[in-house]
């Protein structure tokens, strides 16, 4: 590929600037369906966007605590991590930017680069607040990566590889979700852990400490993680509905897909009660985990089988 | 037991202290006893289970008088009696009670606050309500208080950052409020945590103080009543109502039939709009968003037909003294029950929510549990008690009103923890409906006001009413003129604060906002007083990080 | 164990029209009872002041210029009132409403003294004030 080429498919399209947007509407999709669902109206479509531009003009507070270049330099690390995760999926139905052998386990960690940048931002920032929840935000962490790893690992197997673009095209015909159907369940709900929506939003439970790990950042700081968190938010729908509903080939088929996993979740959402955060890891170690290596074992028996 | 057999046992248990005993109204008994023999009077009717502490009043007798005179009210069923102890205005010690009853430390700490009584042995001194550059020795109940003397101290407030979070040790401090999402109004909580347990509570109250019980002796007794209504959004009718019925008791006029009947309805609309309210919030406080907006939803059905009957969603101004404002015609009553209708159906459902929702049961079956004799020792009141099967409801023990022709009955359960609550609370919305609806269908004919006095004649009355809450408690005193001497208001969730702090330590931090919200506080109704805003425009100016910064260091120590 | 006991509310909404009024496009009418602001007209009126007697927050002010040719300006503090309707209850004379069409008054701007009674009696009052031998009412 030609340098231009690959700058702009980095920076513009497929991933980049596109993929912000892309992630900006896809968290306006899920406001709004969880509004509806609560018989309210919802934000407008351009709501997370003029969210961002908003806090981008807002003036920046830095604790006198903090060490600078932690709290100017995590969100940046955060937001990069997460854009580079994305191009080693197949965004907007698009063969992945990248790949080479063994990405799925690097995205799954870049996108975990992301949890652990709010959690030592918390941290850093050191108010009783943010303690508490990037306390919370790394147990949950620990808690849920494993399943969710092993969930993902199911499809793997399935394909017999580690590369996702790979995975992605095995997906083509068969449909995960039916073959392995707790495998999709665990990705799913693990994906909902992953992203910190309710009933899994305990490190940022508005109810108790404020804004959890995040309580003291503003202004820039704060929208580049916004920012970092709606690219998460599309990357982990694109892996679980690329694996498990037949892979992503085309734009709209990714529409339909994607949009039909984020229905879901939001149903999800608005269904359920938070679960604190004993409650959490105590359901993941003991559910999660069981069932996701059950699936795992009956799939490598069956492959061992089909062979 | 009736009401004398009652009083005549609080008589013979309180004898050998007995310096004189009145009789004021049929149902009251006041007894005078010298401050040394305080403690053994209370020990006394607390041994023989007589009632339970309702409030501590505080009176002036004027500056010339030369005396103040503490009230310690308690009620058993209709019957109340009062310990009345008269104390030079130059000597007003005072023995504590908190260690026989222990909500008793709020009333103490207020009657100090406010007029300067100095009680012995209390365990903390630390200012609930009043904020901490309030001058010391400046007293604002007093008679010869005037608002030049409540000047800010310079030097104490404190204006330097919040360290990290770590306090001496392995103690770790999270403030809840004043300002912080999970309250809905001012007030300041310290939990002292270990990770996710928490080792230690501490409050403080006073930030939405306006002083109203001092503004209510400047102004006349019309006035007052729309002072009073609006101590609190989601339980003014009730304060208006008690504020009424102690009125029209000392002017001795009998509202009509049909005033009284209009005024019990407006209050089963009103308890439905606040335990409406009150789901949402619990449920916003446990994560379940969906409950919160669907139950407010609900609610504006019965604000609008609030909106119908009397003109306003909130402070609804129905009652005046001697009767209401708003009478109940065909269109009105085919409204509320279409209305009714709507709002039966979605209470059930949500009780079948709150009961069998297993996650949202996870947040609340088995935490915060309460039992029957620990609810009586910390004086619970209101739905808060009657989930531990304590009965607490002045509407049964006392009825007042129009709840002896349409009665209302009791609702309790026995688990006394935060599913209880919600249950004792949505099923008692049922039990308004079925009022409302035989109020409706039977409401007696007569004229809506009678005729009121301008001066109401000189005396002291009680009246106690059943508020969303708990018993709300009003003392009223008259000297005759258009203008009252003092009244005092005991509002339920000072009574109920006992049970969050006792209940929060040994808990998760994560079910404190639970805790919290279980007991339905109301802060506007907690704090009453501070100094206000005078004529002229003058005001003293806290604003809300110093407060906030303030109480964290204070507590810090 | 029961989950997701609100997944018929949750389901109908979704095909159901949202609860929320969009306001200001879509106004409802108040009910007849709701006390808006205040009305006044001084034909019926005879300066009995009890409406400025017991008004709780001071909000409104009688101006007597001649009680024989029933001259009266109202002086109304729009900001101060807390709408309770005391006043209406007070006078024998009926003289006194609260609308319940007209209770749109946010405004930008402090300027919220409203000024009632016939154009000639309140002009005269704003140019001269009240007359030396007029006694106005009010605190």
């Amino acid at each position: 590929m030609s340098a231009l080429t690959s700058l702009t498919s980095l920076l513009i399209f497929p991933a980049g600037l596109t993929l912000i947007l892309f992630g900006m509407f896809y968290e306006w999709v899920d406001r709004k369906l969880v509004a509806r669902f609560q018989n309210r109206v919802g934000p407008r479509w351009f709501q997370p966007f003029a969210d961002i531009v908003k806090l981008l003009a807002k003036e920046q507070i830095t604790p006198k605590v903090v060490n600078p270049f932690l709290f100017f330099g995590l969100p940046v690390i955060a937001v990069s991590g997460a854009l580079t995760a994305a191009l080693y999926v197949p965004l907007i139905g698009f063969a992945p930017v990248r790949s080479f052998t063994g990405d799925l386990i690097v995205t799954i960690y870049l996108l975990s680069l992301l949890t652990l940048c709010i959690g030592l931002a918390g941290w850093n920032t050191s108010s009783r607040f943010s303690l508490i929840g990037a306390t919370r935000a790394l147990t949950q962490l620990f808690a849920y990566e494993a399943p969710f790893l092993l969930a993902l690992l199911g499809p793997a197997l399935a394909a017999g590889t580690w590369q996702i673009n790979l995975i992605n095209d095995y997906a083509r015909g068969h449909w995960m979700a039916i073959s392995q159907p707790v495998g999709f369940v665990v990705a799913l709900i693990g994906l909902m852990g992953k992203l910190e929506l309710p009933p899994f939003d305990a490190p940022e439970a508005e109810t108790e400490i404020v804004a959890g790990a995040l309580t003291e950042y503003s202004g820039r700081g704060l929208a580049l993680f916004k920012v970092g968190k709606s690219i998460e938010l599309i990357v982990g729908i694109t892996l679980v509905s690329a694996f498990y509903l037949g892979g992503l080939h085309g734009v709209l088929p990714f529409l339909a897909k994607t949009l039909g996993v984020l229905f879901l979740m939001a149903m999800l959402q608005s269904l359920l009660t938070r679960l604190r955060i004993d409650q959490t890891v105590g359901m993941w170690w003991r559910f999660g985990s069981i069932l996701v290596l059950a699936q795992i074992l009956l799939t490598i028996v069956l492959k061992g089988d089909l062979l | 037991m009736n009401i004398e057999t009652t009083l005549q046992q609080a008589e013979g248990l309180l004898a050998p202290w007995n310096k004189e005993a009145t009789h004021p109204e049929s149902n009251r008994l006041d007894v005078v006893i010298a401050s040394g023999s305080l403690r053994h009077a209370v020990t006394a009717l607390h041994n023989a289970h007589w009632g339970y502490l309702s409030a501590i009043t505080g009176l002036d007798l004027g500056a010339d008088a030369g005396q103040m005179e503490a009230l310690y009210h308690f009620c058993f069923g209709a019957a109340l009696t009062t310990l009345r102890i008269r104390l030079p205005r130059t000597a007003l010690a005072l023995p504590t009670i908190e260690d026989i009853i222990p909500p008793a430390t709020f009333f103490e700490r207020e009657l100090h606050e406010m007029l300067g009584f100095k009680i012995a042995g209390t365990k903390s001194n630390d200012r609930l309500f009043i904020p901490d550059d309030w001058p010391d020795e400046v007293f604002p109940l007093r008679a010869d208080f005037s608002i030049e003397q409540a000047k800010p101290v310079e030097g104490r407030q404190t204006d330097e950052v919040l360290e990290a979070g770590v306090v001496g040790g392995n103690k770790f401090v999270v403030p809840i409020g004043p300002q912080h999402p999970a309250l809905k109004e001012p007030g300041h909580f310290e939990f002292s945590v270990d990770g996710e347990i928490v080792t230690a509570a501490r409050m403080r109250l006073g930030y939405a103080h306006r002083g109203i019980e001092k503004a209510a002796e400047g102004r006349n007794w019309i006035q007052n009543l729309y002072l009073f209504e609006r101590i609190c959004g989601i339980c003014s009718h009730t304060h208006s109502l008690a504020y009424c019925l102690g009125v029209e008791k000392l002017a001795h006029v009998e509202v009509s039939t049909r005033a009284q009947a209009i005024r019990e309805l407006v209050a089963g609309l009103e308890r439905i709009h606040s335990h409406l309210l009150w789901l949402g919030v619990a449920a916003h406080e446990a994560g379940f968003d969906t409950l919160f907006m669907y139950s407010w939803r609900d609610r504006e059905t019965v604000m609008n037909l609030l909106e119908q009957l009397t003109g306003n969603r909130v402070n609804y101004s129905a009652n005046v003294l001697g009767g209401v404002k708003c009478d109940i015609g065909l269109e009105q009553a085919t409204a509320i029950k279409e209305g009714l209708n709507f709002l039966e159906t979605r209470i059930r459902h949500y009780l079948e929510v709150v009961t069998t929702d297993t996650m949202f049961l996870n947040r609340t079956r088995g935490i915060g549990t309460i039992s029957y004799t620990e609810a009586e020792e910390f004086g619970l009141l209101g739905p808060t008690a009657r989930a531990s099967g304590l009965v607490r409801d002045v509407r049964v023990e006392a009825p007042y009103g129009a709840y002896k022709q349409f009665p209302i009955s009791a609702v309790t359960e026995t688990n006394g923890d935060l599913e209880a609550r919600c249950a004792v609370r949505l099923n008692e919305l049922l039990v308004s409906c079925f009022a409302i609806r035989a109020i409706i269908d039977n409401l007696p004919q007569g004229p809506l006001t009678v005729k009121m006095p301008r001066k109401i004649p000189a005396g002291e009355t009680i009246s106690r009413v059943e508020a969303p809450r708990g018993e709300l408690f009003y003392y009223i005193k008259s000297n005759g003129t258009e203008h009252p001497a003092r009244i005092h208001v005991r509002t339920p969730s000072l009574c109920n604060w006992v049970s969050v702090l006792e209940k929060a330590v040994g808990r998760q931090l994560a079910d404190v906002p639970m805790l919290i919200a279980g007991m339905d506080p109301c802060f506007s109704c907690n704090d009453r007083m501070i100094t206000t805003v005078d004529r002229s425009g003058s005001r003293q100016t806290l604003s809300w990080t110093q407060l906030r910064e303030r109480g964290i260091e204070y507590y810090r120590k | 164990m029961t989950i997701g006991t609100m997944f018929q509310d949750i389901v109908e909404s979704f095909f159901k029209k949202h609860a929320t009024r969009l306001y200001p496009e879509e106004r409802i009418a108040p009910p007849q009872r709701y006390r808006g602001v205040l009305s006044y007209s001084p034909s019926a009126c005879t300066g009995c002041s009890l409406c400025v007697k017991d008004c709780p927050s001071d909000a409104i002010e009688l101006v007597i210029l001649d009680r024989a040719a029933k001259k009266y300006v109202v002086k109304y503090h729009m900001d101060r009132c807390i709408y309770c309707g005391q006043c209406v209850v007070n006078c024998k004379f009926k003289c006194i409403g609260m609308s319940n069409q007209d209770w749109e008054h946010a405004a930008l701007d402090k300027k919220f003294m409203v000024y009632y009674g016939r154009d000639e009696d309140i002009a005269s009052y704003l140019e001269n004030g009240a007359p030396p031998a007029a006694k106005t009412t009010g605190k």
